[in-house]
């Protein structure tokens, strides 16, 4: 009896009748089989890992910082739980916060998934069910769903198995925050990281399906720059800006434009991770990008304001919620294209795109709701011509001009309600002081490190559109901020990970600094410049993603050079990735999988737990989100923490309102099994947090570099890094740390250059015994070097048991 | 003197127990009574005007100070008995009784809150405020309501005159 496969196929006696299979029952199932050996958890539940992450909360215990006393969820309430008091269903404080990060966590986990399920869907029915997963020269290409799920898609339609998983876990998952269920914290935060897990999985999907069928770059070092920043885009020309994260509807506009020889005639800009998407479109081989990327979200009100764009076109996530009012007052039509933003917009796909023109053009109607892609693609470059010569003879634009400037920076009468308003509690007032005498150079600071939310134009009593005067004033710095980003590369390949594995076990290669997420920085972009090119020079490997990926790229070093132009692309220490959008974050993660499974040989099907414990004690990674703020960065983070990877966040991380902390003083949690025999060995406090915050660049330093140490490290990468830990301590907070010597288990651990220095503090301060004529040290580590340890956090896995 | 219970409009958080605005003389008294006080600053200490009269606190009611972020490069060349922690690990320890201190002498009974980012400290304290016993005092420029006492927002001229006048009275 033959076998039925997923397709489309013909019957022979029968013209004109093709049947097409879209999924056959227990096929999967069969697959998961077939992929060889199959660890213990394929497509876990909710309580699939709770062991797991029981471990981890152990060891890294929340903590909590509520943003409200009290808890509004039903009409029960509301309840006042200050002091960790009970509310009327009986839910602590300590319970309600837990169940408020995992309600943060899942709601990123489906911004991923929803935009992946839309994505993928999308790109099934342009390219079939059957068209072939191909990420770049691995075989290793969906790592995270084969360790999770247990199988690997071969094509773009067996991804949908992923998907269904996904968003079945997600339902059970939003179903436990409803009242009266779950009542201990720690199954809240159990919770928390399998929703994190699934939104590792969601982004996967959704980037993998748009590499493979969009022409993307496929792991390529040499993928193309992008040009960045609001100072790049060419005002002269009319202006198409995109702004959201799904590339599904821009696809159609950029082939419009190809076919219709429009390319070089219309500017098309990006904002947010549509912006790092249509930047890979058609990048594949080199070939020159379609786009260049405005900047983050923190750029879109300032973007906007500006006037230049000619028409806006809104997909989802992470797009303001008044861009159509701020766009209507600008006379800039918006479309939208995706169900999840439709702004009250008439929907208009049944219209034909000259009608739909007439409207817009005419200011009928300030926007339309448009989910037919193709009439997108005709309507959006057409739109622009003719809005672009409109918008022009009229001038528009929210900027103040030079005496508005002026009468606008008077107005100010120093009340301080703008300040108090803002986020980040930026000096308005005395920048309005200086620039109302003349001097923007307050102001022009202050630009770079506002977010523009326009929070402090809603408090200002003398109604000061501060942002505008922001904007106007810093006109200098605007138009120099410009620079480049290397496209999105995706993935990290197998023969990369084949190279560079053993280094990043053994510690040789100090670490891989992933700086990810939002544009929420508490000094401004200038940050992820200091810190990047800091850590790069140390060789340490950066990947980069997202709004973070695209702010590197504004800022340059004395000879004009970004760091995307000084650093090349590989997978090697001292190299600088963009691995490309939000949901290419997957690929970061996915690589300390490569690592477990290429490297160490570990199997990776279904076998969660002892990937993430091999992560957890052997790959050197810290996921640094300088920036966060969206509910998705949440849900990355958690993603990471189940997987081993620990996250610091920016101090606006704290509102996150959870913390997971180690307590260093706290010995006992400090010990693993030695999966040779089972015995318990101590080890230094590594990674000490899974997800904290730091206050400022020169905190977070080395607060990285310690957390790259891990307890397989062998001499020479204990060495390296603890070196670098001390440097860059000294260097930032003008101190040796106090608990370097916690990380030293023999004297071959001691940087080269101090190690005298260091002998004589580890005998004078800490009573260590220390042999003089050898120089070796006889007594006082708490752990000893054994270059055959195989450190693991699961019994299970020990050779006794 | 400086009236610093004023301006105690907040925006970043909100709940039903906030922080009673205090004045300087009564914050110096319950600085100089305290058995146990903790002194944390952070980066804005880099301002040498708040640095100075930091540095005046810990040294006329030799307070122990917690530097966190990077403030603690300030304390390096001074007479002050400075350490640095992180904030958040801080706020984690100081609700864990098996936590002896940064010196290793046991718990605080105050902890006083200096030169932070307003969003970031506040976020602190309500975890201390919710989850401990300690009690808070923050002279900082801002009205930070999950302190258990607090400035209210002050300009950053009448808070130099409010900290001076707390030295005063210590």
């Amino acid at each position: 009896m033959s076998e039925i496969n997923t397709g489309s196929f013909s019957i022979e006696e029968l013209e004109n009748v093709q049947i097409t299979i879209g999924s056959i029952v227990g096929a999967i199932e069969k697959k998961m089989e077939a992929e060889g050996e199959m660890g213990p958890t394929p497509k876990p539940g909710i309580i699939g890992l709770r062991e797991w992450d029981y471990k981890l909360l152990n060891r890294y215990e929340p903590v909590y910082t509520p943003m409200c006393d009290q808890c509004c969820y039903c009409t029960f309430g509301t309840c006042d739980l200050t002091g960790n008091k009970e509310g009327a269903c009986g839910i602590n404080m300590e319970a309600h916060q837990a169940r408020e990060f995992l309600l943060r966590v899942i709601t990123g986990a489906a911004a991923h998934s929803a935009h992946g399920r839309h994505l993928l869907h999308h790109l099934i029915e342009t390219h079939g069910p059957d068209y072939p997963i191909d990420v770049g020269p691995s075989n290793l290409k969906t790592p995270i769903i084969q360790t999770v799920l247990g199988y690997q898609p071969k094509t773009i339609g067996e991804l949908d198995t992923a998907i269904e998983y996904v968003e079945e876990q997600l339902t059970q998952l939003l179903a436990t925050i409803h009242m009266g269920q779950e009542g201990a914290a720690i199954d809240f935060e159990s919770k928390a990281m399998h929703g994190g897990m699934l939104d590792l999985v969601g982004m996967e999907l959704s980037d993998v399906a748009q590499i493979s069928c969009l022409e993307m770059p496929k792991s390529d070092q040499e993928a193309p720059f992008v040009e960045v920043g609001m100072g790049c885009i060419d005002s002269t020309k009319p202006v198409l800006l995109c702004i959201g994260h799904n590339i599904a509807a821009v696809t159609h506009i950029i082939d419009y434009m190809d076919e219709h020889g429009l390319t070089d005639k219309i500017e098309l800009a990006g904002l947010c991770c549509t912006a790092h998407d249509i930047s890979r479109y058609k990048a594949a081989d080199g070939k020159k990008t379609k786009a260049k990327i405005v900047g983050p979200l923190a750029k879109e009100l300032k973007f906007i304001r500006s006037g230049i764009p000619d028409i806006i076109v809104v997909d989802e996530q992470c797009v303001r919620a008044d861009v159509l009012k701020e766009a209507r007052k600008l006379s800039i039509p918006v479309i939208a294209t995706n169900e999840k933003i439709m702004y009250g917009l008439p929907e208009r796909s049944g219209d034909s795109v000259d009608d739909i023109i007439s409207d817009l053009v005419s200011e009928k109607e300030p926007g339309v709701l448009l989910l037919d892609y193709d009439k997108v693609g005709e309507l959006a470059p057409r739109l622009v011509l003719e809005m672009s010569v409109i918008r022009k003879e009229r001038g528009i634009t929210a900027i103040p001009t030079d005496e508005e400037f002026k009468e606008l920076t008077d107005r100010c009468i120093h009340c301080l309600a703008c300040e108090l308003a803002c986020p980040t509690n930026l000096s308005i007032s005395d920048a309005m002081t200086a620039a109302s005498e003349g001097d923007l150079s307050p102001f022009e600071t202050l630009h770079d490190n506002c977010v523009g939310c326009g929070r402090c134009e809603q408090e200002c009593p003398k109604d000061i559109p501060v942002v505008n005067v922001i904007e106007k004033a810093a006109q200098r710095v605007i138009r120099e901020e410009k620079g480049l980003v290397r496209v999105g590369r995706g993935q990290i390949s197998d023969p990369e990970i084949r190279e560079e594995g053993v280094n990043l076990v053994l510690g040789t290669t100090p670490g891989v600094i992933a700086m990810v997420g939002c544009s929420n920085y508490p000094g401004g972009t200038k940050d992820l410049y200091t810190i990047a090119d800091e850590m790069l020079k140390r060789n340490y490997i950066v990947l980069m993603s997202g709004c973070t990926a695209m702010d590197l790229g504004l800022h340059k070093d004395d000879e004009g050079k970004t760091l995307y132009e000084q650093y090349p692309a590989r997978f090697v220490k001292g190299n600088l990735i963009n691995v490309g959008s939000c949901v290419s974050n997957a690929h970061i993660a996915a690589t300390t999988i490569k690592v477990a499974a290429i490297f160490a040989q570990r199997n990776v099907n279904g076998n969660f737990e002892e990937i993430a414990d091999y992560v957890l004690n052997r790959v050197g990674a810290v996921g640094l989100a300088w920036g966060a703020y969206s509910q998705k960065a949440a849900s990355i983070g958690t993603g990471c923490n189940r997987l081993g990877i620990p996250v610091i966040v920016g101090p606006h991380g704290s509102k996150y309102r959870r913390a997971l902390i180690g307590k260093p003083y706290d010995t006992e949690k400090w010990s693993v099994y030695d999966a040779r025999n089972g015995e318990k060995m101590p080890i230094a406090p590594m990674p000490e947090f899974l997800l904290t915050t730091a206050d400022s660049v020169e905190e977070v330093m080395p607060m990285m570099a310690k957390n790259c140490m891990r307890p397989t490290d062998n001499n020479m990468g204990r060495m390296i890094k603890l070196t670098h830990y001390i440097e860059l301590s000294q260097k930032y907070l003008g101190i040796i740390p106090d608990d370097w010597h916690t990380f030293v288990r023999s004297e071959t651990d001691l940087p080269l250059a101090k190690r005298e220095d260091l002998l004589k503090i580890l005998e004078t301060e800490h009573g260590w015994e220390i042999d003089w004529k050898k120089k070796k040290i006889l007594s006082g580590p708490s752990m000893k070097m054994d270059v055959s340890a195989q450190p693991t956090n699961v019994k299970r896995l020990c050779k006794e048991a | 003197m400086v009236d610093t219970t004023k301006n105690l409009k907040m925006y970043t958080t909100h709940g039903t127990k906030s922080a009673k605005p205090v004045q300087p003389n009564i914050a110096a008294k319950l600085i100089s009574k305290a058995k146990r006080p903790l002194l944390v600053v952070a980066s804005d200490v880099l301002d040498e005007e708040i640095l100075k009269r930091a540095i005046s606190i810990a040294k006329k009611s030799k307070v122990p100070v917690a530097a966190t972020g990077n403030a603690i490069k300030r304390f390096v060349n001074e007479d002050v008995n400075a350490k640095y922690i992180n904030i958040h690990s801080l706020g984690a320890y100081l609700g864990d009784t098996k936590w002896t201190g940064l010196d290793g002498e046991g718990h605080y009974d105050l902890i006083i809150v200096l030169a932070h980012k307003k969003y970031y400290i506040n976020q602190v304290l309500s975890g201390l405020k919710n989850f401990t016993d300690l009690k808070t005092l923050s002279i900082d420029k801002h009205y930070l309501q999950n302190a258990t006492m607090s400035f209210g927002n002050l300009s950053a001229e009448l808070h130099l005159e409010a900290l001076d006048e707390l030295i005063e009275n210590l």
